[in-house]
Order: C-alpha cells, then sequence, then structure tokens
C-alpha cells in the first residue's frame, strides 16, 4: 500500500512541475505577440479616441508598464486565488465567468462522443480480435482507417449539409433550441441531446477506427501469450477467456491513451465548435485569438493544461487500480 | 443485443420529443443577425469603449439627438428637435423634444442631455468621441434648451455632439464607478428596451411600451440567436429562421435569391465611399506621385472587382465619392486627370519617365539595380480583400513592379499600419456626412507622424499646407457655398496627388426574409440604409417592420 | 568497409522485408504516385492562381474538376496544392523522427539522472495542449511555410521520443548490448551498429506516424485561416472553398478532390504502417491469408499460428 502512495505521490510531484512550467508558458506567450488590445480598441475609434482616454483603458486591462517579474508574480498570485482577470473582448466580465460556460459544453460534447468511440471502438476491437474470421478483420479495420483518414472539418461540413440542412433531419448548430429555457427541464434535456447527436456522430465517426486498431493490434499480441493457451487447455470457456483475461490485460495500454485523450478533449473540439456552432472552449480561444485578449488566452490555455494534467494523473491511479504490476 | 435495442430506442424516442419542440420558430419576434458571437454575454453599456456593448444597444435602446440619414443625405430630428449656431459658430443650441419618458416611466429632459456630456468630461476614458478637446461646456438652460459651447471654433463637432447616445441621469449618478458597469437592466428611450430572456445561445429585446412615437414599433421584440459563421448565417436565411442580417454572402443570387425569389432579397448599397490601396508615402519609391499614379493606371478595377467582391460593387470614382457621396464632385471634374481607368500604356510610360528600367526578366528595377518590389499587406480573416490584393500583384506584374501578399491577423496589421511599418496595404479611409472626415484623413499634417511612432489615422502619412488651411477654413463656416467649395478644392488637391489608390466603392452587406415580416427598406423603397451595420440609421428599418 | 557493407545488407533487408507486405506495398506505391504527381506535374498545367473561367463552374472538358468561387481551375489547385502539403508534411515527419530519436534514444539509452531530466523534459511537452499552442502560435507568427514547419515539430516531436526511449530501454538490457559493452565498444558505434538496425520498423512508423499528423494539423491550422492564405496548398483550397460557402451553392467539385486526396494520403501511410506492425508482429496478418494454409481443425478461436508463409 505504503508503494502505491509513492508511486501516487510522485506522479503529482511530477503534474506539479508540468503545471508551473505550462502556467509560465501561458505568461510569456500572449507578452510576445505583437500588438496590444488598446490600439487595436483604439483603430475600432478611428482615432477619435481622447489620449487619456486611451491610458484609461490601459488601466482597466492591468496593461501596466511594470517590470516583467513582478507581472509575472501578481499573475500566480491571481491563478491561486482563482482570479484569472478581466476579459478585454468581454469587458468587464471577469475570465473564470466566461470560460466557466464554454467549459461545461465541451466537456460534455467531446467527452461523450470520447466515451462512446471508446467503448464501441475498443468492444469491436475485442470481438475482431477474437473472431477473426476473413470478412470483419479484413474488411473493418481499412475501411475504418479510411474514415479516420479523412479531414475532420471536411467531414463535419458534408454531413452538416447533409444531415442537417438538406435532410433537415437534425439540428443545424448550436448546443440547444431557442425556444427552450435552460434548467433541470425535461424539454431543455431533450434538445440538448438532440442538438448533440450531429456534432458527436461526426466526432465518434472518425475517431472510432483508431480506438478499434489499437485494441485489436494489443489484444493480438495479448492472445499469443502462454497464458492464453494454457487457460484454453483448461477448458475454460472461451468468453471468459476473451474477457476476463485477455481483454483486461489488452486494454491497459488503451487506458493511458484514454487518459491522454480525455485531456485532449478540451482542446481538440475547436474545429466542431465552430462548424456547429458550439458554444465551447475551442471557439472562444479563437475569438480571444483574434481580439488579444490576452487575459482569456491565458484562461482558456491554462485550464486546458490543467484538465489535461488532471486527466492524466486520475489515469495513472486507475491503472493502479487495473494493473497489479504497478504495484509492486 | 438486447441493450443496444434500448439504447436505440430511447435514441428514437429523445430525437421524436425533440422534434416537436423545434418546429416553428416564435413568430412574434424579429430574428436578427448583427454580432458574430459564440456566446452572449449580458452588458448593455453604451459609453464604455471598452465593453462590447450588445447591438442594438446604441440606436435602439438609447437615442441620439439627431439621426444622419445616409440614403437622403440629411439629418433627422430624433431626441432633438432643433438646432441653431450663435455667436458666429461658438455656440450652438439644441431644443429637446418635450414628451419623451424612459422605458421606467420617468420623464426625459435636457438635463439628461447635459448629464450625459459632462460625464464624460468627469471620466475622459468615457469620452469616445474627443468632445472635451474643443467643448468648454455643455448647460441644460431650461428642461427643453442645451447650449454647447466651443472652446474654438469646430462646426463639424455637430456630427459627433449630435450622434451622442444618451443615457439617464437617474441612473447613472447612482453608480460607483462607471467604468466597470455593465447595465444589465438598461433603462432607455428608444424604442426596445426589456430584456425578456437572456441565456449564453439565445435573447430577447422586447418593446419599450412608453416609446415617444406612438404605435411604434409594430414588432413585439426581437431575438437574437448567437452565429459563429456566415454558413450558420446562411443555412438560416434560407430556412427562414433568420428575418434580417448584415453578413457579407458569397454569389448571393445563385445561393440565396435563386431560392425563393418572392421572400429573399438583398440589397449591398453603395455608402458613397472607397476601399484603397493605400501607399506609405514615406517610401523613397512610392514618395513619387507618378510612381502612385502608375500603379493605379495599372490596376484593372473590373477584375478585381469581379473576382474580389463578386461582381457586387463598382470600380472607384478617383476622388474616391460616388453613390450619395457623389452630390459634392466638383463641377470642374471632368477636366481633371482620372488615374482609376485601367490604361497599361500610360502606367508604363509614367514608370519609364520615372526612372525605372526593365531588366531581362520582366521586371523592372530601381536605379541601384534592385527589382522593384512591393508587400501589400491585408487582414487574414478579410478574404475578399486578400483576394482583391491578388488580383493586384497579378496586375502589377505586367508593368514590372513585383508585388506579394502578406497576410497578418488584425492585431498585428493594425500594429504595423499605426506605425506606418508597411509599403501597401489594402484598408479604408475615415467617413463621415460629409467628405471633411475623409479629405482630412487623407492629407491632414496635423495627423502625420513619424515611422515608428503610432499615427491614430492618415497612416500613410501624407500631409499637404494648402490642405491644413482649407480644413482650417471648413471647421470654421457653416455656410453651405462655402462649405461645397472648400470640398471642391479638396477634391483637386487629391486627384493632383493621388494620396491614396480608390479601389472600388465600399458596400453596405444586407439580407432579409420577408416571409414573416414586411416594411424592410430596400433599392424600390429607400426611406433609409437597409443594414444593420449602419448605426443608428438602423432605427428607421426597426421602426418600420412589422408582421405579416 | 565491413560495417556498411553489413549495414547495406541489413537496410536493404529490411526494406525488402517491408515491400513484401501487401498492406506496404500498397500504401507506398500510392505515396509515390502523390510525390511524383506533386514534383512534375504542375510544369505541365496552368496556373492555380490565374482567374480565368466562370467561377464556380462544375467539371467539364475544359476544366476537369470545374472552377473554384474566383474563376480558377480546381485540377491546378489540387495538384499544386500537393506540393507544399506533402513537403511540410514530410520535413515534419523527419524532423520529429530524428528530434525524438536523439532525445528519447539518449534518455533510454543512459538513463540516470539523464533519463530524469529528458523524460521531464518530454511529458511536459506531451501534456501541452497541441492544438491550442498551435493555434495561438501560428496566429502570432508571420504566416510562413517555416512558422508552421516549426509549429508541427515543437507540438509533435515528445509522443515519438516517448515511444523510442521505451524500446531504447528494452534493447539496452538485452544480452547483445551487454555483451557489446563488456566487448569494450563505444557507446555511440553501440548505438549505431547494434541497436539502431533493430528500431529500423520504429523509426519508419514513427516517420509515418508523424508525417499522418503534420499533414492533418497542417490542412487544420489552414482552413482556419491561420496559414499564408496566398498560397496554393491543400489546407488553404479548404478555406477557400469553405468561405465562398461551397456546399450551399452546391459545388461539390471546390472541396471533394482536395479532401479525398488529403484522406487517400493519409490513409496510404495508415496502411504502410498496418504493413510494417504487420511484419514485426507476424501475428496481426488477417486471419484470411493464412487460413488457407492450415488445416481447418488446427484453428482454435482466437490463437495465432505463427508461421512463414514462404514455406
Amino acid at each position: 500500500m505504503n508503494k502505491s502512495l509513492i508511486y501516487i505521490a510522485r506522479r503529482l510531484s511530477f503534474y506539479l512541475i508540468a503545471a508551473f512550467a505550462a502556467l509560465t508558458l501561458n505568461f510569456i506567450i500572449p507578452r510576445l505577440m505583437p500588438g496590444d488590445p488598446a490600439s487595436i480598441i483604439f483603430a475600432r475609434f478611428k482615432g477619435k479616441l481622447n489620449p487619456e482616454a486611451i491610458n484609461a483603458m490601459r488601466q482597466s486591462f492591468g496593461l501596466t508598464n511594470d517590470p516583467i517579474l513582478i507581472q509575472y508574480w501578481s499573475y500566480l498570485k491571481g491563478i491561486f486565488r482563482g482570479d484569472l482577470g478581466t476579459s478585454i473582448a468581454y469587458f468587464p466580465e471577469p475570465v473564470s465567468e466566461i470560460i466557466g460556460s464554454g467549459l461545461l459544453w465541451t466537456i460534455f460534447l467531446a467527452g461523450l462522443s470520447l466515451v462512446i468511440a471508446f467503448s464501441i471502438g475498443t468492444t469491436l476491437g475485442i470481438f475482431i480480435a477474437w473472431n477473426r474470421t476473413g470478412k470483419l478483420d479484413t474488411f473493418l479495420p481499412p475501411t475504418l482507417a479510411f474514415f479516420g483518414a479523412l479531414p475532420y472539418f471536411w467531414l463535419a461540413m458534408v454531413f452538416l449539409y447533409v444531415f442537417g440542412f438538406s435532410m433537415n433531419w437534425f439540428p443545424i448548430g448550436r448546443a440547444f433550441g431557442n425556444q427552450v429555457s435552460p434548467g433541470l427541464n425535461f424539454a431543455f434535456l431533450f434538445s440538448v441531446l438532440y442538438h448533440a447527436i450531429l456534432p458527436a456522430f461526426t466526432l465518434i465517426f472518425v475517431s472510432i477506427g483508431g480506438w478499434m486498431l489499437s485494441m485489436r493490434n494489443t489484444m493480438i499480441s495479448t492472445l499469443g501469450a502462454d497464458y492464453i493457451t494454457f487457460a484454453n487447455a483448461k477448458g475454460i470457456p472461451s468468453k471468459l477467456i476473451m474477457l476476463r483475461y485477455a481483454a483486461r490485460n489488452a486494454i491497459l495500454p488503451n487506458l493511458t491513451g484514454f487518459g491522454m485523450a480525455l485531456g485532449f478533449v478540451l482542446s481538440g473540439a475547436l474545429l466542431t465548435e465552430m462548424i456547429f456552432s458550439y458554444p465551447g472552449q475551442g471557439f472562444l480561444l479563437l475569438q480571444a485569438v483574434q481580439s488579444q485578449d490576452f487575459p482569456l488566452m491565458q484562461g482558456i490555455f491554462m485550464t486546458i493544461t490543467f484538465a489535461v494534467l488532471g486527466a492524466n494523473w486520475l489515469v495513472d491511479i486507475a491503472i493502479l487500480f487495473f494493473d497489479p504490476r504497478t504495484r509492486k | 443485443m438486447k441493450n443496444f435495442i434500448s439504447v436505440c430506442s430511447i435514441l428514437a424516442l429523445i430525437i421524436f420529443c425533440s422534434c416537436e419542440n423545434e418546429t416553428g420558430r416564435d413568430k412574434e419576434g424579429l430574428i436578427i443577425y448583427q454580432e458574430n458571437q459564440i456566446s452572449w454575454v449580458r452588458n448593455f453599456e453604451p459609453l464604455n469603449p471598452v465593453s462590447v456593448c450588445r447591438w442594438p444597444t446604441r440606436g435602439a435602446i438609447y437615442e441620439p439627438l439627431f439621426i444622419y440619414n445616409p440614403i437622403k443625405t440629411d439629418w433627422t430630428p430624433w431626441l432633438a428637435t432643433d438646432y441653431k449656431w450663435q455667436e458666429n459658430n461658438k455656440r450652438l443650441i439644441f431644443t429637446i423634444r418635450s414628451g419623451v419618458k424612459w422605458s421606467d416611466g420617468k420623464p426625459f429632459s435636457a438635463h439628461d442631455v447635459a448629464y450625459t456630456f459632462n460625464l464624460s468630461k468627469e471620466f475622459p476614458a468615457l469620452d469616445t468621441r474627443n468632445h472635451w478637446e474643443y467643448l468648454k461646456s455643455v448647460i441644460a438652460i431650461s428642461d427643453t434648451e442645451i447650449e454647447v459651447n466651443f472652446k474654438r471654433i469646430y462646426v463639424p463637432g455637430f456630427e459627433s455632439i449630435a450622434g451622442t447616445y444618451i443615457i439617464p441621469k437617474h441612473i447613472w449618478s447612482n453608480l460607483k464607478d462607471p467604468l466597470k458597469f455593465n447595465n444589465p437592466n438598461p433603462v432607455g428611450t428608444g424604442p426596445f428596451t426589456e430584456i425578456l430572456r437572456f441565456n449564453s445561445q439565445v435573447w430577447e429585446l422586447g418593446k419599450n411600451y412608453n416609446y415617444w412615437q406612438p404605435g411604434k414599433p409594430h414588432v413585439e421584440k426581437l431575438i437574437f440567436p448567437t452565429f459563429s459563421s456566415n454558413e450558420q448565417t446562411t443555412l438560416a436565411l434560407l430556412s427562414g429562421n433568420l428575418d434580417w442580417a448584415g453578413a457579407f454572402i458569397p454569389a448571393i443570387d445563385r445561393i440565396y435569391v435563386e431560392k425563393d425569389p418572392e421572400h429573399h432579397h438583398y440589397w449591398f448599397r453603395n455608402t458613397g465611399h472607397s476601399t484603397f490601396l493605400l501607399t506609405n508615402t514615406k517610401d523613397p519609391v512610392l514618395s513619387d506621385v507618378n510612381v502612385r499614379k502608375a500603379i493605379s493606371y495599372a490596376i484593372d478595377r473590373e477584375q478585381v472587382v469581379r473576382v474580389g467582391m463578386y461582381d457586387y460593387t463598382i470600380p472607384a470614382h478617383v476622388t474616391s465619392l460616388s453613390g450619395p457621396m457623389a452630390k459634392w464632385h466638383s463641377p470642374e471634374i471632368k477636366n481633371k486627370e482620372n488615374w482609376t481607368v485601367f490604361n497599361l500604356e500610360k502606367a508604363n510610360n509614367l514608370l519609364d519617365n520615372a526612372g525605372f528600367e526593365w531588366n531581362n526578366k520582366e521586371e523592372r528595377i530601381k536605379p541601384g539595380g534592385s527589382p522593384l518590389e512591393f508587400d501589400i499587406i491585408v487582414v487574414s480573416g478579410w478574404s475578399d480583400w486578400v483576394r482583391s490584393a491578388q488580383v493586384i500583384t497579378q496586375n502589377l506584374k505586367k508593368v514590372g513592379i513585383k508585388a506579394k501578399v502578406r497576410t497578418y491577423d488584425f492585431g498585428a496589421w493594425i500594429a504595423r499600419m499605426q506605425q506606418g511599418d508597411f509599403e501597401m496595404a489594402i484598408g479604408w479611409a475615415d467617413k463621415g456626412a460629409t467628405p471633411y472626415n475623409f479629405f482630412k484623413s487623407m492629407m491632414f499634417s496635423g495627423y502625420v507622424k513619424p515611422i515608428g511612432e503610432t499615427a491614430d489615422l492618415n497612416w500613410h502619412r501624407f500631409g499637404l499646407e494648402e490642405v491644413d488651411l482649407l480644413i482650417k477654413e471648413f471647421e470654421q463656416t457653416s455656410d453651405e457655398e462655402r462649405i461645397k467649395n472648400i470640398i471642391s478644392k479638396l477634391q483637386h488637391l487629391f486627384i493632383e496627388n493621388a494620396p491614396g489608390i480608390p479601389l472600388f466603392s465600399e458596400l453596405s452587406w444586407a439580407e432579409y426574409n420577408s416571409k414573416y415580416f414586411t416594411g424592410f427598406p430596400n433599392e424600390q423603397n429607400p426611406y433609409g440604409p437597409l443594414s444593420p451595420n449602419e448605426q443608428p440609421s438602423f432605427i428607421f428599418t426597426l421602426l418600420n417592420v412589422k408582421k405579416r | 568497409m565491413n560495417k556498411t557493407i553489413y549495414q547495406n545488407s541489413i537496410l536493404s533487408r529490411w526494406f525488402i522485408g517491408i515491400m513484401s507486405n501487401q498492406k506496404a506495398f500498397t500504401g507506398s506505391c500510392i505515396i509515390l504516385i502523390f510525390a511524383l504527381i506533386a514534383i512534375f506535374l504542375p510544369f505541365f498545367i496552368q496556373s492555380p492562381t490565374d482567374f480565368l473561367g466562370t467561377p464556380l463552374s462544375p467539371p467539364s472538358s475544359e476544366y476537369i474538376f470545374g472552377t473554384n468561387g474566383q474563376g480558377q481551375d480546381v485540377f491546378a489547385q489540387t495538384i499544386c496544392g500537393a506540393r507544399q502539403t506533402l513537403l511540410i508534411g514530410f520535413s515534419a515527419g523527419i524532423l520529429v523522427v530524428i528530434i525524438g530519436a536523439l532525445i528519447g534514444g539518449t534518455a533510454g539509452f543512459y538513463g540516470g539522472r539523464t533519463d530524469d531530466i529528458l523524460s521531464l523534459l518530454i511529458n511536459i511537452f506531451l501534456v501541452m495542449p497541441g492544438l491550442p499552442l498551435m493555434v495561438i502560435l501560428a496566429s502570432w507568427l508571420p504566416p510562413t511555410p517555416g512558422t508552421l514547419l516549426g509549429v508541427l515539430v515543437l507540438t509533435g516531436w515528445s509522443w515519438n521520443a516517448r515511444v523510442i526511449r521505451s524500446q531504447m530501454m528494452t534493447f539496452r538490457n538485452r544480452d547483445f548490448v551487454s555483451a557489446a559493452i563488456v566487448s569494450g565498444e563505444s557507446n555511440i558505434r553501440i548505438i549505431i551498429v547494434e541497436i539502431m538496425p533493430r528500431m529500423l520498423s520504429l523509426l519508419a512508423s514513427s516517420f509515418i506516424g508523424a508525417s499522418i499528423y503534420a499533414i492533418g494539423a497542417q490542412v487544420g491550422l489552414e482552413f482556419l485561416g491561420l496559414g499564408d492564405v496566398s498560397t496554393v496548398t491543400w489546407g488553404t483550397n479548404l478555406y477557400w472553398a469553405s468561405n465562398d460557402l461551397a456546399l450551399l451553392t452546391e459545388s461539390w467539385w471546390t472541396f471533394v478532390p482536395t479532401g479525398l486526396s488529403i484522406a487517400i494520403v493519409s490513409f496510404a501511410l495508415t496502411l504502410i504502417n498496418f504493413g510494417i506492425d504487420e511484419v514485426s508482429n507476424p501475428r496481426l496478418i488477417s486471419e484470411r491469408l493464412w487460413r488457407n494454409e492450415i488445416p481447418k481443425d488446427m484453428v482454435s478461436h482466437g490463437i495465432t499460428p505463427v508461421f512463414n508463409h514462404h514455406e
């Protein structure tokens, strides 16, 4: 038991270091970008702004001329207090509030799709590796691989047009209908699910091949091991061997992959959100970058990094649970 | 297997139930697209230059004293009914309309107007129009009269004073920090002031039952769903889920109008101003006016318009003024040189005479031997301008100039323009009710800053002493004859000196779907501009549309 | 002298071994065809940037793939677009593998302190969210191909480094390496002569995986408009098609050729990877291929016989 705790602690310390590095990177990058938000807004008013007004603006943005180290220190202090600053593009909303709404939608859509794609893909992989009779095994992997090779946004646009617009089966965008009001009522929840179908389907369609293939490969390697032959020889029922012994071992490398994907769920959904007008983190980031909204950019990047690190750490713990070898 | 079937049936049930909810839109509300947002933030504060208040806060919730109608090119009295200049143009008196109420029932008066102006004096950060640079004081003489006193004579100041949005004194005077206020429940004089619903994806602005124009507006409410891309906007217009939009749509006849010619309309009206190829006149080669004119002669504007702008607009006039601004054309225009026609011979001649010879690689070289080349910088997101720039580079190749298009995102681009770190760029010029703002931004020495210093306007850094004198004269007179005269002289100077190269007329993008609402302005009935992007004259449309 | 002959024959034997696999062979042929087209064909067709025909006209005898929203030849754009996309994609792939091998290999071989530090570096880059970082960097830096290359390599190298590192660690503990160390071979010699030849499949597989990633990410960034929109690449072709509302004008020809080309190239690369996997681990070969060679009663569920099907 002690060894496990040490392991968890070691992993945690690593993630803390990585988080620190990410925070520093997060601080540096926006400051390297050319142009500052005040000049952009200034340009919006075609030069009619009072010079005092510009300075006042800069003050409200927190764009001081303090030395870099002092700015860095107040930035770190702010993070620990949970104060991510005030957004510039959405002034005077605090960054944490803006991120809050986007975060939930991204986690919902991308997370749901990931879980479904992983479950279906892995299950398919197990069956294909086990039942390697002809057609399914020669036909499915290359086909799913081809679907995975299509550029995601291209496929998304096609699906949106065909299923959303031409055939009118699904809504063409947004997270919920305009008629329903957010809250814990059936109409809203149904609307959310209905609107999520098309974007989730596209995400699943493109990623399922990858999960299936990697599960198939690890499963096949596992099936070649001695203990499987032994179990077979002892007369243990096939299904039991397949699931309890082979799959359980084969799934471990894929769990690590799943953990990483879980973290990247927050960052990779950008194109989906653009095409389906889904109000998540990705599109928010794009807008923040375009309006040079430093605080918002930093906030989003930081949330994503923390989510990735957090997810990885959780998976490390889960592997500890699944794979007794790591407890040694 | 059983699990699979049950999952499928649940999914089917969900789809079925949701379908019931999704069919049909709210026909009481006019659905509008103007802002490109993915998620709404509740902000209706009209003064702060930083915070982006929701459209149509400025115009539909808060109203100005006069509204300029760019179609009729006149000022419509709004919260003020009359104005007059006194004391040799050093004092401006406004008569404020009586009988107007705020949406919370309290009466509106000249004291609110005076308070609005004096607020920006107290908080310079709110002085977005830089009033206090030339104003001395703003006093309410009575409930219906405002006296505006000037520090120096500046007649063009009328435009920005008359266009100021008036806010209620009884709300703002109770605020602790007006700079951090986001006004979630606005109180205004405008036709729509009630926030009926607000979530991150859709919000609704309801009718103001205390509005001062009786019987108006006819529409119950305005609905604003989020639209993240042009595709979404167009799809919504086609399916009848969007009534009014101000979006640039390519091949609009084919995509939109043909699908339902009876209800699908658009009007991309000529605003009268132009989009420019700006040339940095501090560049050693581009400082020569003949080089600039040669470049202009070499551009095939018809091709630029066809390829870059889908043939929606027309090549620019040499004065950059067209359409509704054409009434300012000097009577001697016909006798002046027109360097906006496509004439490769003239272009080549001018370049030859300027001393740029050809090398054997079909390029012109500068006296030192290096090829004649320029970068044209464009904002990467504005694809129509990127395409136009690409056509221009191909045109310039024919006269031996090597030009390359470089795209930057808006922040980087504007930084370069302001600091003069560019050779050529596709950009805009200042606008106003008269060409005064335009010519000032093009040729006024006072705006010229050295390269490396941030310039607010006149990024191409061209100044002319004669222009300075004319501008000074213009600011001091309110006599219509003299104004016309000065504008004519400015035009002649512009044509002579070609400080910038106008490419094509600037359009205002607007479409509507008349399936559920009628009363929109169009070319046959131009009572005002159609585009919701034209602030605040979109009010005319908002007050005129009604349900079918 | 001896060493070079020895290595050449390893390399060539490995190469022949891979190519004898059906999947790898097919994939390589497809890539070769695309590469040849990308290099040579642009010289024979008209310029993709000239504004020639009526915009948005469907495929015809004059323009095989029709014209796009500006009247440019879509066929020319697809062909010419291949050049930069493939060039940057494969260059990124090579750079990623080189950096990955250097860092990952060093970490795996030397172990100890070096490993700790390098592993930390690898893991930090591994958890850094790629797409947001790419978006931020690409929008800030000038939109040149160099920027794109840099951004792709920066966000992609860590995955390969980790894989190479684990493989290197496995080899490091094997007998033949211990024997070489005992017999006094220098570390460098061990790495190059003993270990690298055994890692050829892994390196090739890493290169292919990195290239697939680079092509996909590049196209994604350009589609968002973060690349240089005035160049002709597959990504910018899709960007313009989307800008011109290709779907709504029903001009499928403006984006299908490019989309399919990307898919075919990525798929071909995936096939090659399948092939390499199968050669390194023959168990993965589809059952259909060996079912004929083994009597039916010897086939039991899930158990893969390993055999050399040249016998």
